[in-house]
């Protein structure tokens, strides 16, 4: 009998004419967000390859310089020497000789890769810079950069899946589902139908089952084909199992929307009613909480401003500079190229801007430690009251997922930390021995690897989000399945 | 006959529950939104103060150094608050708070507060605004979609026909109920704004508070009849209740939800932003070729020529200003074209972007409506790029003035320099280059650039009742 009706439902829904049209908008919804957000993606990728370019062209341009300087001394004799000043010029040693030249002058870019899902939820990715200039600068600098993006844009969101499965699909779940037991009511059917054996569980059912199906087919489907055309590495298993998370979510997030329209339809009065309810509750749930969270999150724990957090870093960094400029001059450590030839000092304006940018760092960490703690208080937050709305949770799970969450690029950031210690020991060292570097040195720069965080993190990171939409799904599909146990049509 | 279809149209919707529930929701919400967001305001107007005095006096306070080593620790702007930001924060969240001012480099502005918010600040800030556009919308619908079809589906269409109401008369009677409704709903909120307003002017003396708050209330006024009248339309054209209201939330979500989304990707796609790193490696690759194929010290060599033949001398120990400075200035300079085309281009790209966007207005009703309250809250592009342009010009003028000083004041240095001897400038030096301060772009030229956003509103207005008066009159007896 339930497969009866299931096929006469799905027969009956593929007949109408308004579902088509949800279907195809959802399609083409799909079919939008995969392209924009595969050119966010890409446009990431080109910004990355362009930087690592250029700064590798600098460095080989120097590297060039040192061969021609060997080949030199080689064909004339003497000793292969160190360039004592920055854009020393003309004959002589070439800048690419000198280590602390090359560690200040160019810098590496190291870069946080995509996940292969990454275009389907762009996430924090677009306000992230995900490849970072590395050289004998401080840290801060490290980290000042941001990607460019019209603010106009990063304010209203990116078009990408997962907007469309969190905001739209919703929306059209409950556009195909919230008349289910009211229509059949309001044209007398329900009565006719409920008078064969079956019961109002069982009708209830049937039609969800076979509405999500077809809802399912288009959104799986659709998403696989989303995820192959957009998406990368696909030879890798990584890639597949974070699709097969992205799958559960969705499901997860899906069922509770079902669930919800179920509720409401049997508790719920007419259609018209029913879809005033419904509309009410997508918009407290998707838009109105995750914005109160967000509020709450800010006002409870507000982030110290980074205007203040700018003044107290430059305070420190007067204070660092003035105690290492009384016995050295400023003015050269600026403009080294100004140094008359022959000057002594010269190398140790270099080495002072090494000692300089060490106490900076020293009097600035305590500061943006203080930051990051208020931020984490804040994330921790937003962690415990995601519950409050499936939005949140699926919003914090696909990012997870996609790889474009904070927490990811704080993974990253952490082993950008460590590799910039290694460039500037590696640099620093050699310049302070005056070591020259050698056309041979160029091949042995340290090089950054990005090592991606264990697939266990991920899980783990994921099981509070996805409980939270499994429980919530339970909890709004047990009221109906009890309460239609004894459904009378006729006092309602 | 208006009057009292509309009083019945008003009681009607004041004695329902619903009407009830979701009024109070919507004034909670609008109360919090707006004491939330002027608790930020004068927050952050006092910090800016505060940052924007303190890198002030740092500025005079940094020690004695070279006037152009000064210049190497130049200054920050710290950007204002926009005069109502408390009720649309705008872009505010993803602009960058803080623009370094220092000798050889034009810098983006740092400090995006987004980017120091969890990923759920992506949802958008609980703004009155946004309530506004959002919110409001929903609630018009929610009020009215029944106004015809129900009626329609009760029976009581026929009856009132009868009585010989003319449709005109109907449907004017109609939207002067729900109006009115809607209305003793927004009406304390924009009182509850205009207060806020009061006690904001006592914070931030911006110019024509009275002519932002007249306009920023016609023109959600023209968003809300825009509403108001489709929603009439589309009741007095549908047979049922719920496909009134199928269709007017689906128009809704439409307008309020994905066009903007979609506008943005769009315009994206018609004006690509550059990466960071794609532009970054043009503009130093065009900075170290120079901006016309002359690399600066090649220039700077021919430069020295000149100035030799122009004083008549031949080494640099005879010139009448100090050379060095001369060069630094001159390489800074040379800089000038290439940072103007760069970031230019960034400019032109943001700024056509946004009117991408605006056009894209004729399909929903919320994209010029949202551009106008962002730009009369000074919290939109324009206003953004005014104050990038302010940081530039008072950078190059610290650097010019740091240079020429130094050119003056170190000329007998030209022929015995060595590293220990060169020029120390103090505070008092120091303090020819005037405090950093922001002008925020003129009003009317704000509204000016944004007729065509108001034009679009009207024409939408116009457009919801045109489509109502023709919804009304095809309704008959016969029909019915």
């Amino acid at each position: 009998m339930l497969k009866l009706i299931i096929s006469h439902e799905t027969r009956q829904i593929m007949r109408t004419g308004a579902l088509w049209s949800i279907l195809i908008l959802l399609i083409g919804a799909i079919i939008f967000a995969s392209w924009s957000g595969g050119r966010s993606i890409e446009r990431q990728v080109e910004g990355a390859e362009a930087a690592v370019t250029f700064e590798n062209g600098l460095r080989d341009h120097m590297r060039k310089d040192t061969e021609k300087y060997a080949a030199q001394v080689e064909a004339e004799g003497g000793e292969y020497k160190f360039a004592t000043v920055r854009h020393a010029p003309g004959s002589g040693p070439p800048q690419g000789t000198n280590a602390g030249a090359v560690g200040a002058e160019t810098s590496k870019y190291v870069t946080l890769p995509p996940t292969g899902l990454a275009a389907l939820s762009v996430g924090q990715s677009d306000i992230q810079l995900n490849y970072l200039p590395i050289s004998l600068a401080t840290t801060l600098d490290v980290t000042k950069n941001l990607e460019l993006e019209n603010p106009v844009n990063l304010a209203t969101g990116s078009f990408d899946i997962a907007f469309v499965v969190i905001f739209l699909l919703p929306i059209f779940i409950l556009a195909m589902s919230y008349d289910l037991l009211s229509s059949e009511k309001e044209r007398g059917t329900l009565a006719m139908i409920l008078a064969h054996p079956i019961s109002v569980r069982e009708l209830m059912a049937s039609k969800i089952i076979s509405r999500a199906a077809v809802m399912l087919a288009v959104v799986l489907g659709f998403g696989l084909i989303a995820l192959i055309t957009v998406g990368t590495g696909l030879g890798t298993a990584d890639t597949w199992m974070r699709f097969a998370l992205w799958i559960l979510a969705t499901l997860l997030y899906l069922a509770f929307w079902f669930a919800l329209a179920v509720l409401v339809n049997v508790y719920g009065k007419n259609s018209a009613s029913n879809g005033t309810v419904l509309a009410g509750i997508w918009l407290i749930l998707v838009v109105i909480t995750p914005q109160l969270v967000s509020m709450l999150a800010t006002t409870i724990y507000p982030t110290p401003s980074r205007m203040e957090l700018t003044i107290a870093a430059r305070e420190a960094q007067t204070e660092a500079e003035k105690n290492f400029m009384s016995k050295l001059d400023e003015y050269y450590y600026d403009h080294l190229e100004f140094v008359p030839e022959g000057d002594e000092k010269a190398m140790d304006f270099l080495t002072l801007a090494q000692a300089n940018n060490n106490s900076i760092e020293k009097a600035v960490r305590p500061l943006y430690d203080n930051f990051q703690n208020q931020l984490n208080k804040q994330e921790a937050l937003v962690q415990r009251f995601q519950y409050l709305s499936p939005a949140i949770m699926m919003q914090l799970a696909l990012n997870e997922v996609s790889g474009t969450s904070a927490d990811r690029y704080e993974y990253f950031l952490s082993q950008v930390y460590v590799f910039h210690e290694e460039w500037k020991e590696y640099f620093s060292t050699k310049f302070l021995q005056r070591y020259p570097l050698k056309p041979a040195d160029y091949g042995s720069f340290p090089e950054f690897h990005y090592q991606e965080q264990p697939f266990g993190l991920v899980i783990a990171r994921l099981v509070p989000s996805l409980l939270g939409m499994l429980i919530l799904f339970l909890g709004v599909m047990l009221v109906p399945f009890l309460a239609l146990r004894n459904y009378q049509v006729a006092s309602r | 006959m208006i009057i009292s279809i509309a009083r019945k149209e008003f009681a009607e919707i004041v004695r329902d529950g619903r009407f009830k529930w979701t009024a109070t929701i919507m004034v909670l919400l609008l109360l919090t939104a707006m004491m939330a967001g002027y608790q930020k305001y004068t927050t952050a107007v006092r910090i800016q103060h505060a940052a924007q005095t303190g890198t002030n006096q740092q500025w005079l306070d940094q020690g004695d150094k070279n006037p152009h080593s000064a210049a190497h620790y130049g200054n920050y702007a710290f950007k204002p608050a926009g005069p109502l930001s408390y009720f649309d924060n705008g872009i505010s969240n993803y602009t960058g708070t803080a623009v370094f001012m220092e000798a050889h480099k034009q810098n983006f502005a740092i400090g995006r507060p987004a980017s120091d918010q969890s990923a759920i600040a992506r949802f958008g800030d609980l703004s009155g605004a946004n309530i506004l556009q959002l919110l409001l919308p929903l609630l018009i619908i929610f009020l009215g979609f029944t106004s015809f079809s129900g009626e329609r589906e009760s029976g009581t269409l026929r009856q009132v026909l009868s009585m010989g109401v003319t449709n005109r008369q109907l449907l004017w009677g109609k939207a002067l109920g729900v109006g009115s409704a809607v209305l003793i709903v927004v009406l304390p909120c924009i009182l509850v704004g205009a207060l806020a307003l009061s006690m904001a002017q006592s914070v931030d003396h911006a110019e024509g508070m009275a002519t932002r708050l007249a306009t920023l209330s016609i023109a959600y006024l023209m968003y809300a009849g825009i509403f108001l009248f489709l929603t009439l339309a589309v009741s007095a054209l549908t047979r049922h209740a719920r496909t009134t209201l199928m269709v007017l939330v689906g128009f809704w979500a439409f307008t309020g939800f994905l066009m903007p989304k979609a506008a943005s990707e769009i315009s994206k796609f018609t004006e690509p932003t550059p990466a960071f790193g794609k532009w970054m490696a043009d503009m130093r690759a065009h900075q170290l070729r120079g901006f016309d194929g002359v690399p600066p010290f090649a220039k700077f060599a021919r430069y020295t020529k000149e100035l030799f033949k122009e004083y008549g001398v031949t080494s640099v120990g005879e010139l009448p200003m100090y050379f060095v400075a001369v060069r630094l200035q001159k390489l800074e300079e040379y800089d000038y074209p290439v940072f103007d085309q760069h970031y230019g281009m960034i400019r032109e790209a943001y700024t056509s972007q946004r009117k991408v966007q605006d056009q894209l207005g004729i399909l929903a009703p919320t994209l010029p409506l949202r551009s106008i309250s962002m730009a009369i809250s000074g919290t939109d592009l324009i206003q953004h790029v005014k104050f990038m342009t302010d940081a530039e010009t008072y950078r190059r003028n610290m650097v010019v003035k740091m240079n020429d000083y130094l050119s003056k004041a170190s000329v007998h240095l030209n022929t015995t320099y060595s590293s220990s001897n060169y020029m120390r400038a103090d505070e008092e030096v120091f303090a020819i280059v005037p405090p950093f301060e922001f002008e925020p772009p003129n009003l009317n030229t704000m509204l000016a650039e944004h007729r065509s956003n108001f034009i679009l509103l009207f024409l939408w207005l116009a457009a919801a009742i045109g489509l109502a008066i023709f919804a009304a009159n095809r309704i008959s007896l016969e029909r019915n």
